[in-house]
């Protein structure tokens, strides 16, 4: 019993903090079909952030940070968009991604300069760095904080595109820009905001795992990859999509990590294979035309 | 430098029918100068094989690998329109062929090596059959996975690749770990992979291949089977990266799990972009702007990377054909001018 609560927290936390990085690059997708190898520098940005402000505003650093730290990399986000994609969206598809791995080159060695090569840390808040008994097993009260910000996350953006008129044209956009620019929309304002939340959230999601994991360079590329693969599987633009897709790799990870560890690394880009070999536009994905 | 020599009267021939197989009508008009380009730099490799030291013979051998890899990715992207972030699994497999070869059965080198194209193209056709399947972004990004997934595997089967670490050995016979010989050996192998990949370019099927990639809905229309055709794209593709690879273990004597990275894999795309896809050199001189620009910058620099994004950044947004593209775009555009300033229409929209 103790074992399957704490596969079970394994399998959630892990698919919590996945799915925060892959709404990003899924909602930046849905919008402005854009894949942006550069999320996982907003990413890396966000977590880097956030161990300087835990270091130089002591006891509340933490919560600082988590507000802080992802307006920044929003802001970074607001600059990318202006300065350089919004000048390729007429191009072809490889210039933008190009583009965007460029800007992942020139994130990479910029954060190696402000903040070299050590590993960092942080420690979980005080409020919420005990732990907790279920059936027997140890649950860490941080995950459940995770999970939590995860359920926020989806809430909120479930409710922004599915309930709001923003999320309508959020929605619109990519199918008709010049009859929503027509009926008195500031489309590229909207592509800007859009692209700002996506970096916001990945900051978001930087902030959150840096607790959890060691903060160091080449975190930006690692993640990257699982992203895409999350938000493939899942198809990407879909929210829902990024939902399962984390659940599955979440499952995926932390069950192979405790049944077959020598080959655990290599089922998430297996199952990446064999769903986009049954369904190329992902599971809840729609065929590119 | 010859071709900007041009006669006035030598514009007439270019005012008869288009002919579709000429990518360069300012050649053809003589086709001894296209046969002659080559040659020159044939011959300016072998001189350079000739004078040069030890240690810069070593970086031309890597040059050379690394430009039979970025012209046979190329074939995909330039030719297809196909961007494949996983032409590293080929590359490493490659390597790994002749490593592995040595390793566990004793092969010769001279066996291994022929094999290894071979063994990449074999490889090819599973990877090519799924993520083929997938269009644009979604391909770009399955063959990122299969780029990780041969990673992972190669990191995590110890006891197969000695995992992390990666094959180090005698295995390169005696003959080419000499810098003059190993270079020749090279080359000549280059010279002789960038004669066949020409040959494939400028062969009907490679025309169907740029037509696909202008206008895939019209060529399917035609009754052209676009996936079959790319499928043998990515095969031919496959065949030339893993000798690349091969190649890359006759100047390292290593295979190791790196060579199969993502990020291995995004190499030869920035030598296509930066040379120029468009043109069948372009990525060849890319590879070796690419490779000296590094070897240059390290030695001053502790973030080459920042510089690398920097250019190839600046180069996406406002020199999309890369260096020698541009010059062919020139071309091309006085004789589009020349041509609808006659009256004739262009022959394509």
């Amino acid at each position: 019993m103790d074992t399957v609560v704490t596969d079970t927290v394994g399998v959630l936390t892990t698919a919590s903090s996945l799915f925060i990085v892959a709404t990003g690059l899924t909602l930046v997708f849905g919008a402005l079909r854009l894949i942006n190898i550069a999320h996982g520098s907003f990413y890396m940005y966000g977590a880097f952030l956030a161990t300087t402000l835990v270091a130089h505003v002591p006891h509340v650093g933490f919560w600082v940070a988590l507000v802080v730290s992802p307006l920044v990399v929003a802001v970074m986000g607001v600059v990318v968009e202006v300065a350089v994609l919004r000048r390729l969206y007429r191009r072809e598809h490889l210039t933008q991604l190009l583009a965007t791995f460029a800007l992942l080159l020139i994130f990479a060695d910029l954060a190696l300069r402000l903040w070299g090569k050590d590993v960092r840390g942080i420690d979980p808040p005080a409020v919420v760095s005990s732990n907790f008994r279920v059936a027997g097993a140890v649950v860490p009260t941080y995950d459940m904080v995770i999970v939590g910000v995860a359920g926020v996350v989806g809430l909120g953006l479930w409710v922004l595109l599915a309930r709001t008129r923003l999320g309508w044209r959020i929605r619109a956009v990519v199918d008709d820009p010049e009859v929503l620019s027509a009926s008195g929309t500031n489309v590229p304002l909207l592509l800007t905001g859009v692209f700002a939340l996506g970096a916001l959230l990945a900051g978001l999601s930087g902030v959150v795992i840096a607790p959890q994991q060691a903060v160091q360079p080449g975190m930006d590329a690692q993640i990257i990859v699982a992203a895409f693969i999350v938000a493939v599987i899942g198809g990407l633009g879909s929210i829902v999509g990024a939902a399962v897709g984390s659940l599955v790799i979440g499952i995926v990870q932390t069950l192979g990590a405790v049944w077959a560890p020598s080959w655990a690394s290599t089922f998430m880009y297996a199952l990446m294979i064999i769903v986009l070999a049954v369904r190329p536009w992902g599971l809840f994905g729609t065929p590119e035309r | 430098m010859t071709v900007s020599n041009d006669l006035p009267g030598g514009t007439s021939t270019v005012d008869r029918a288009p002919d579709l197989a000429s990518t360069r009508p300012a050649m053809r008009r003589r086709p001894w100068l296209q046969a002659l380009l080559p040659v020159v730099l044939v011959a300016i490799m072998a001189v350079l094989g000739l004078v040069l030291q030890a240690s810069p013979l070593l970086t031309l051998q890597e040059v050379l690998a690394l430009v039979v890899l970025a012209t046979a990715t190329n074939l995909l992207l330039g030719g297809g329109g196909v961007v494949s972030f996983g032409q590293g699994v080929f590359y490493g497999v490659g390597a790994y062929t002749v490593a592995l070869g040595w390793l566990h059965w004793q092969l010769s080198f001279w066996l291994t090596f022929f094999l290894a194209p071979f063994v990449g193209a074999a490889l090819a056709v599973p990877i090519g059959l799924v993520a083929l399947r997938a269009r644009r972004l979604y391909f770009a990004l399955s063959t990122l996975a299969f780029s990780e997934l041969a990673y992972q595997l190669a990191e995590s089967r110890y006891s197969f690749t000695k995992g992390a670490n990666g094959v180090f050995g005698p295995f390169v016979p005696a003959s080419l770990t000499n810098p003059v010989t190993g270079y020749f050996f090279l080359l000549a192998v280059t010279v002789v992979s960038l004669l066949l990949l020409w040959k494939v370019n400028h062969s009907p099927f490679g025309l169907v291949l740029r037509a696909i990639r202008e206008n895939r809905e019209r060529m399917q229309a035609l009754g052209v089977n676009v996936y079959r055709h790319q499928l043998a794209a990515f095969v031919i593709s496959g065949f030339f990266c893993s000798l690349a690879g091969a190649m890359f273990v006759v100047y390292s004597q290593s295979a190791y799990p790196e060579l199969l990275d993502w990020t291995t894999s995004g190499a030869p795309v920035f030598m296509a972009v930066i040379g120029g896809m468009g043109v069948f050199l372009g990525p060849a001189a890319g590879a070796f702007i690419y490779q000296f620009g590094h070897d240059e910058l390290v030695r001053y620099v502790d973030d080459w990377q920042l510089v690398l994004g920097g250019v190839l950044l600046l180069i996406v947004m406002f020199w999309p054909d890369g260096l020698l593209g541009t010059y062919a775009r020139v071309r091309w555009g006085a004789i589009r001018r020349r041509r609808s300033s006659g009256g004739e229409e262009d022959s394509d929209g």
